[in-house]
This record gives C-alpha cells, structure tokens and sequence, in this order.
C-alpha cells in the first residue's frame, strides 16, 4: 500500500520564511521577477525535501507557486484572467474567481516547466505526479463567461484544455496527474457533466487520480468508475459520517487513494483509527496494491508544524498496516 | 441622525502605519503590551473622529486593537491554544486558533473597548462579536466530538459578552457571521448558536455575512434570529437580490455598495445605484448602506475614501427618496 498527497504543502514554516519575505519584498518592488522565481525554485525544492523526506511513495511538487487551485491556468490560458475574490468552498481561505473572455487556449506548457524543475529536484525514492485543476472545477467557479452558452459547453472546453496540459505533463514525464475537483464533490448532481469532461481527459493517455474533496462523495464512487480515472481520491476521515464512503469503494475497479489524515484539523489521528479505516476500506478492495493512504485535502490548510506530524501518522500507517517500505 | 437610509460599516478600517509599526515592535519584545495599547486608543479615538467627519450615522470602534476576528477572541477564551500560520490568500498569513480543550468566557473581552468608544461619540457605536458558527469553523477543533457541540459551548461564551455589551449600553450588537455558508447543510447549527446568544437581548441585533453562497443557504437563513443581515452585495453585482423576487427578505438589510477588496474607487453614482437596488426590495428606513466588509485591507486613505463614496450616494438617494415622497 503506497502513500501519496493530494494538493498544496505550506509555504512557508515558523523558520522558513523567504518565499513570504520575497513576496513583500516584489509587492514593494525591491525584487524582480528573476528574483522571485528563484525564491519560488528554493521553496519548491524545501517543499519537495520535505515530503520525500517524510518518506512518502508518491509525491507532487508542493503547488508552491500556485496562489490557488485556478490560478495557473486562469493565469495562462488565452482569454481568461483572474477576477474578484471569493472564499474556496467551506475553508477560510480564498481565491481569485476567472474570467473568460473568449474560447479557452493552451499550448499545454502551463506546468511543464515546474514540472521538469521538480523532477530534477532530488526526492529520493519517491516518485513524482503532476496536478491539474479540475475541469469542472475551474467552470463553476468561474464568476464571469462571455464565451460559452452554459455551464456545460464551459466544463467541456476547460476539460480539452486540461487535456493539453495532461499531454504536456504526460511529455514531461509524468506518470500519473492528480485531477483537483472539489466541484464534483460540492455538486454530486453534475456527476454525469463530469464524467463526459473525464472522457476527453483519457485523450492524452496518462494516468489521472480524480481528487474530488472537501465534501461527501459516498453517492457518486460507482459512477466514478469510468476511463481514464485510474486513482479515485476518497476522504473518509474529515466529517462526522466521511467513512460511510467506505461501503461503496467496491463500485470502484481502479485504485483508491484513501484520505485518512485529515488535511484540515490539527488533531493528528491516532494509528487505530487509520488502521481501523484501512481494515475497512481493504475488506471491500480485497487488494492492498489497489488501495494508497494520503491526506484528505492539501495540508496548506494546516501550519507547517502540524503538517509534517500528519505526514509521520500517514506513513508510520502505512508501515504497521503492511505497507511497502 | 436621518431616518432613512442609515449608513455604516462592517467593523474594521485600516490600521495607521504607526500600529503596525507598534505592533511589529511588541511581537518583538522592543515594546510592551501597554504602550501598544495606548496607541491602538489613539487609532480608535481617530476613527471615531474621521467618522464623524464623514457623517456615517452608526459607528464601529475600527477594530485598531484586533488582528483577526477569530484569533482575538480565541486569545481571550479558555480552552483555546494559539495555532500556527495558514495562508488566507495571496501572501497573507494568520493564526488559525486550536480548540484545544472545553471553551469558556475568562473575562469580557470588548466591554472595556465598547465604553471607551461609545465615550468619545455622542452617535450609536456598534458592540462587535463573531459569531459562535464563525468562530467554530474558522478554528481548528480537538476538543468537541460533534461540530454542533463546539458551536453551541461557544454560542454560551459569546452570550456572555453580548449581554456583557448591551448592559454597558450598546444598542446595535453584530454577531458576525461570514462561514455561515461554509456548509450548508449546516445551517441549522448556525441558527441553533445564534438563539443561544441573542434570546435575551434587546438590542438591534445583526449578524454580517459575506463571500459565500448566499443563495445556498437563502431562505432559510431569514430563520437566522437577529434582527438585521448585513451582506457583501457589490462584490457580487447585487446578484442576490434576486433571490428576493422568490422568497421575500423579511428582515432590515445592511447592503454592501462599494468592494473592499479592490484599490479602485467607486464613483458616487455607482454606489447610489446599488442603493437604489437595495430600495426595491428594503424599505429605506429599513436599509442601510455601507462597504461589502471590514476595511482592515485598505490603508487608512483608502478606507475613508470607500466610506465617503458611502455617506455622498446615501445623501444623493435620501434625497431622491424624499423628493419622490414630496410628490
């Protein structure tokens, strides 16, 4: 049984401060861009130190440079643009809604470079997937379109631009590629929306690990069983009823990356209750090598300190319930 | 004091640089905690004055001496622990607090501040809390094994101070509330812990809610008992009006006509036709215009130039408003 992360680590840390120090110092326009980049490489390195050093199987690299889940793409696909500010779902946390002027356009690069950056970064056994944000993800949260006539034309086209990233991903040397979507789990019912938006995500032929976190998805799992979702992110730890997920990871036939550290509570679970979870969740797979352990949500949510201690309760779990280290 | 249309604030204004500046110095050791708060008197005595100036009708005492509007509260409640920094957005950072253990009220936490200010004015200074949903979800929780249980031991604490506020004479009591869309299907707790605080006062009671869902959590939240929402409207194009046409606002409406989180400035115009927006549905004795949310983002320039642009649209429609009554 492998162990994975799923979205952004901390960045920064009570003594690792620089990328928040250089930020300042470009707001104040005492940095250039040449300057900053550097910062971000040097975060992103300290970042993927840390998680390989935590020794987990499959690592990203941090989303160090992201300023939210949408912002890489709004940022770099033609006609969008980031808008006004909104709060990201149920966290107090917030991000910058797009804005799409016109038919969405990408060459596929918009990772690729931090891509290869991270791959050259030393990570130690682990190996190392790709991110994208969620088609669907991207389409509802988008606060203006003059663009496309509805919610379904915009999902589809952010989903052919996603593909394209995929593929340059895929170039680069990923493997497997998390696909963010917490807007499917916020809105089960646009299930069958999503799963023709996966469709044109298998084009590229990379592995894609759908994460659709923050809320239940207990309800959808069995219609989640479609190509090219090889890895199904599943929490079954965060709310007062997440495990009730478990009853159904049997409608699923591909991997289960089962979140059972919760990436946004500081209590740090206890070795019997992810064992607990893990016997449970492995009496429906009835295969540990379809099952991996990782955090429910990004840990950007949790101060760096509490981070790495659900980073150690993720893989000591591993190692005592038979995992591969 | 008008009749209609009565403008205020959410809460927070920009902090003068010598706070920072004084602020910084005591997480420093370089200054103590009681010059600190000498100068966050001299911060709160100035907005009191820049707001009287401006001619707002119902006044807030800036927050000069708050940082976050949980973390200020967790510091002061037992059974909190200080958390370490989350991002919020961009490079902001903040203290996300840990409910370590049962809560309970140490001792008022802005009773002191609310006389203070409400000293220096002979206008209403609103009595400022967030709320126990508010203060729930936006910290972490070790102690409580359900949600509900940690809302409702907070909603007792937060009681305590506003009942705390309306016996040292405050009239308007705003029980902030901007997670109450965090979870829907959490709704109910959020009305459950607000009764808990509000079914013995008699204040105005007011409950500000923003950046969210509101239509995911609108009708219901009119069961929400206080008297008055106060909502980020502009920031959404005023798009949740529209909700109105289908189930009625029932309550009196403090609508947001300026964006707090942008440097640019809305022209007069552009904030009295939000006004007049609101005026469709809320009677104007019943409305109240003010910026979407705090101003703590702003400088001090920015913010009073947002509130300006408040007070001269409100002056402009009350005007309108009592021309048309005339005819």
């Amino acid at each position: 049984m492998k162990t994975t992360v799923v979205g952004a680590y901390p960045k920064i840390s009570d003594e690792h401060q620089d990328l928040r120090r250089a930020l300042h110092k470009a707001d104040r326009e005492e940095l250039d861009d040449a300057g900053l980049d550097a910062v971000f490489d040097d975060t992103t390195a300290w970042a993927i130190g840390e998680l390989a050093g935590a020794g987990l199987d499959i690592i990203n690299d941090g989303q160090i440079r992201w300023d939210d889940l949408l912002a890489p793409f709004a940022k770099a696909w033609r006609n969008c643009e980031r808008g006004p500010l909104e709060r990201f779902y149920d966290n107090n946390t917030y991000f910058r809604q797009p804005i799409i002027k016109g038919p969405i356009e990408t060459d596929g690069q918009t990772l690729v470079r931090d891509f290869k950056f991270a791959d050259s970064t030393p990570h130690g056994k682990a190996s190392l997937k790709g991110a994208v944000c969620g088609p669907l993800t991207f389409a509802t949260l988008t606060a203006q379109d003059t663009h496309y006539k509805d919610l379904e034309a915009r999902t589809l086209a952010a989903a052919d631009a996603i593909a394209k990233e995929l593929a340059g991903l895929k170039a680069a040397g990923a493997k497997i590629v998390d696909v963010e979507e917490p807007a499917l789990a916020a809105h089960p019912e646009l299930v069958d929306l999503e799963r023709a938006a996966l469709q044109r995500l298998a084009k590229p032929g990379v592995t894609v690990a759908l994460y659709p976190y923050f809320f239940p998805i207990d309800k959808i799992i069995e219609k989640l069983d479609v190509a090219p979702v090889g890895v199904l992110g599943v929490d079954v730890r965060s709310r007062e009823a997440s495990d009730k997920a478990i009853e159904h990871l049997g409608g699923f036939k591909g991997t289960v990356s089962l979140g059972v550290v919760d990436g946004r509570n500081t209590r740090i679970e206890t070795q019997r209750e992810i064992g607990e979870l893990v016997d449970a969740a492995l009496k429906q797979l009835r295969d540990e090598r379809r099952l991996y352990l990782s955090t429910t949500t990004g840990l950007e949510y949790l101060p760096h300190d509490v981070a790495l201690k659900k980073l150690a309760a993720l893989t000591h779990a591993a190692r005592v319930t038979g995992g591969v280290r | 004091m008008s009749e209609i249309l009565l403008t205020t604030t959410v809460g927070s204004f920009g902090k003068p640089e010598y706070l920072q500046k004084a602020r910084n110095a005591v997480s420093r050791g370089k200054a103590s905690p009681s010059e600190l708060e000498e100068l966050e008197r001299k911060a709160t005595e100035e907005w009191i004055r820049r707001q009287e100036e401006i001619d707002l009708d119902i006044l807030v005492d800036g927050e000069m001496y708050r940082g976050d509007m949980v973390a200020y509260f967790a510091d002061l409640i037992d059974g909190y622990r200080e958390g370490g920094l989350v991002r919020s957005y961009g490079n902001r950072y903040y203290h996300k607090p840990v409910i370590a253990s049962k809560v309970s009220r140490r001792k008022p936490m802005t009773v002191d501040w609310f006389n203070y200010t409400q000293g220096l004015t002979d206008r209403p200074v609103k009595g400022m809390l967030t709320g126990p949903y508010t203060m729930l979800d936006w910290s972490y929780n070790e102690a409580y094994k359900t949600r509900r249980d940690a809302a409702l031991a907070l909603a007792e604490v937060v009681r305590q101070e506003a009942e705390d506020l309306e016996r040292a004479g405050a009239k308007y009591i705003q029980i902030d509330e901007p997670a109450i869309h965090a979870r829907p299907e959490e709704l109910d707790i959020a009305i459950e812990a607000m009764g808990v605080v509000t079914q013995n006062l008699k204040a105005k009671t007011i409950s500000h809610i923003c950046y969210g869902d509101f239509a995911a959590i609108y009708p219901k939240v009119l069961d929400l008992p206080v008297d008055q929402l106060d909502l980020a409207m502009h920031n959404y194009e005023y798009r949740w009006l529209k909700l109105f046409d289908k189930d009625p606002f029932t309550k009196e409406l403090a609508i947001g006509v300026v964006d707090v989180h942008s440097h640019r400035l809305e022209t007069v115009d552009e904030a009295a036709e939000g006004i007049r927006k609101g005026l469709k549905y809320v009677k104007a004795d019943k409305l109240l215009p003010h910026p979407d949310c705090g101003l703590k983002t702003r400088t001090v320039e920015e913010s009073l130039d947002k509130c300006r642009i408040v007070v001269e649209a409100t002056k402009k429609v009350r005007a309108e408003v009592a021309k048309q009554a005339v005819a």
